[in-house]
């Protein structure tokens, strides 16, 4: 005779040191696999939207820093972007070398924290303060530029807060040649370890077509094998210069799309964000860092969407003007929110311990989830 | 549900999880003979660069005179709304000069606007980043609180010239 079973209801969160900032999961269980799973958000919300109408175009961007505060930069890459073609303005070569130099350290960046926590998440602890090590040497870089450490309002429209300190080349050169062998530990240490590669792989697989559907993209997207990249796909800025791959998953562990593979776009990456760093700082042209812009930005009336590849997918943004100071609207469209409406699918059918595995994969950050 | 279908080629001693264990251990061993990275904060301060952005302070000239003229430029632009400007006249050679000059500090983000904006440079970003209160009231300085004089910001001008 079978017993009677019963499904239960179970709330992961908002206080979960695993959630990577407060959302509450509803998970539903059948023992210990997974129905179905509810993520809650908004813990976070502070009205981005809302409040941008309320401010001029330049007072919008540190406000952009507070999205996704873990790629600060590139939030500033993609509004200054978006604003300087709504505009039409062209900003000084410099410029353009700088950003790219600030946004693929904020990449690499980026995917430390990513990948450190991911371990973390997962019984790793050792790799996590090593991530960390690396990520502090940048940190150290943007302080020294902009003053800094983490919500850097660097980029503005028409051009940069300030010029580089003379020390930021010698030192970002040197960063890169201890950051190399940095990666090839990390490996050792964990992409290849079998304690890790027994949670990862094999689990939350995303195939390429429900992906698609679901309007993934960044890492998550590419972990499932489709080539599809921004910087390569609808050059922005100067990335059109810059020799470097796009990498995608291969299934090298298990299935193509599963954890390990989402994992792995990421280390490689970083690799290739290294080598768009270097010719960047070979290339980096003396001038100028401002372009001649009115002293009010008034755009005309119309909306514009620009997209950019933040580390963690397309971050867009539409902007709508009535031709005043202040936009009429602005509407982001974040890479981590999208990313995770697939969650609930990612997880059906798994151990509920597969749940942060899969989370951790996701690579969200609440702050531009809730915005 | 899915089917597990996991690689199996692992050798014998990639098996057992202790090697794993200890090649991670061997690596945090080697360590132990390189430079510390981290810094043992309230017993060593942190001492920022120049380029740092702290709280926002008013400039105080030599003479104890603040630079400010009370434009109330620095209110307008702070995306934060955390400045407030009283302006009153004065027979200095400035004319007008603040005679409130008040910075939320729970409002600021330390964003560096209300400095690139000042036609004076009379406000700059310091590099104090200990701010604690215990109440709200607390939190919102005064003049007497942000005024610094220009000797100890000297760092920051001299930034602000070459950086800007
Ligand atoms: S600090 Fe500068 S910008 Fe602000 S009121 Fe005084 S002079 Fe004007
Ligand atoms: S730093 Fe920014 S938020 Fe703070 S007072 Fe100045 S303008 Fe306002």
């Amino acid at each position: 005779m079978a017993l009677k079973t019963e499904e239960m209801v179970l709330n992961m969160g908002p206080q979960h040191p695993s959630t990577h900032g407060v959302l509450r999961l509803e998970v539903e269980l059948d023992g210990e696999l997974i129905i179905n799973v509810k993520p809650h958000i908004g813990y976070l919300h502070r009205c981005f939207e809302k409040h941008c109408e309320a401010m001029t175009y330049p007072q919008v961007i540190p406000y952009t820093d507070r999205l996704d505060y873990l790629s600060s930069m590139y939030n500033n890459f993609g509004y200054v972007v978006t604003m300087e073609r709504f505009l039409g303005i062209q900003v000084p070569e410099r410029v353009e070398y700088i950003r790219v130099i600030m946004g693929e350290l904020q990449r690499i960046a980026s995917h430390l924290i990513a990948l450190g926590t991911y371990g973390l998440d997962i019984g790793a602890y050792t790799p996590f303060l090593y991530c960390f090590r690396d990520r502090e040497t940048i940190l150290s870089l943007f302080e020294m530029t902009c003053g800094a450490r983490l919500l850097y309002n660097y980029m503005w429209v028409g051009g940069l807060s300030h010029d580089l300190h003379p020390d930021f080349v010698p030192k970002c050169r040197e960063f890169l040649k201890v950051f190399k062998p940095n990666i090839t530990e990390l490996n050792n240490l964990l992409s290849y370890n079998k304690i890790f590669v027994e949670r990862t792989a094999n689990i939350g697989i995303l195939p390429a077509e429900t992906a698609i559907n679901y309007g993934i993209t960044g890492p998550m997207l590419r972990g499932s094998g489709v080539k599809w990249d921004l910087r390569k796909n609808d050059p922005y800025s100067i990335y059109d210069r810059f020799d470097f791959e796009i990498p995608v998953g291969t299934g090298a562990q298990g299935t193509l799309g599963d954890c390990w593979d989402r994992y792995f776009v990421r280390v490689r990456e970083m690799e290739e964000s290294v080598k768009i760093v270097e010719q960047a700082l070979d290339q980096l042209p003396e001038g100028d860092i401002n372009a001649a812009i009115p002293k009010r930005i008034k755009p005309p009336v119309g909306s514009i969407y620009g997209r950019v590849e933040n580390p963690k997918g397309e971050l867009g943004y539409f902007i709508m003007s009535d031709g005043s100071t202040n936009p009429f609207r602005v509407k982001l469209r974040g890479p981590s929110f999208v990313n995770m409406t697939v969650f609930g699918e990612l997880c059906k059918g798994h151990l509920i311990a597969d749940v942060i595995a899969i989370l951790g994969s996701v690579d969200i950050v609440l702050g531009e989830v809730d915005r | 549900m899915p089917v597990k279908k996991r690689k199996k080629d692992f050798t014998l001693s990639e098996k057992l999880y202790i090697p794993e264990i200890m090649k991670g251990l061997g690596l945090t061993l080697k360590h132990m003979f390189k430079p510390k990275v981290t810094m043992e904060y309230p017993e060593v301060k942190f001492n920022p660069p120049a380029a740092f952005r702290g709280r926002p302070v008013l400039v105080q000239e030599e003479n104890g005179v603040e630079r400010c003229v009370a434009c109330g430029l620095c209110a307008r632009v702070c995306p934060a709304l955390a400045i407030e400007v009283q302006a009153s006249e004065t027979n200095l050679d400035k004319e007008r000069f603040p005679e409130r000059f008040e910075i939320n500090m729970i409002r600021c983000i330390f964003c560096g606007f209300c400095e690139e904006v000042c036609p004076e440079e009379a406000i700059v970003m310091s590099k104090d980043y200990e701010l604690v209160f215990r109440n709200r009231n607390d939190a919102i300085f005064g003049k007497d609180k942000l005024l610094v004089p220009i000797a100890k910001l000297h760092d920051r001008l001299e930034f602000l010239r070459n950086f800007k």
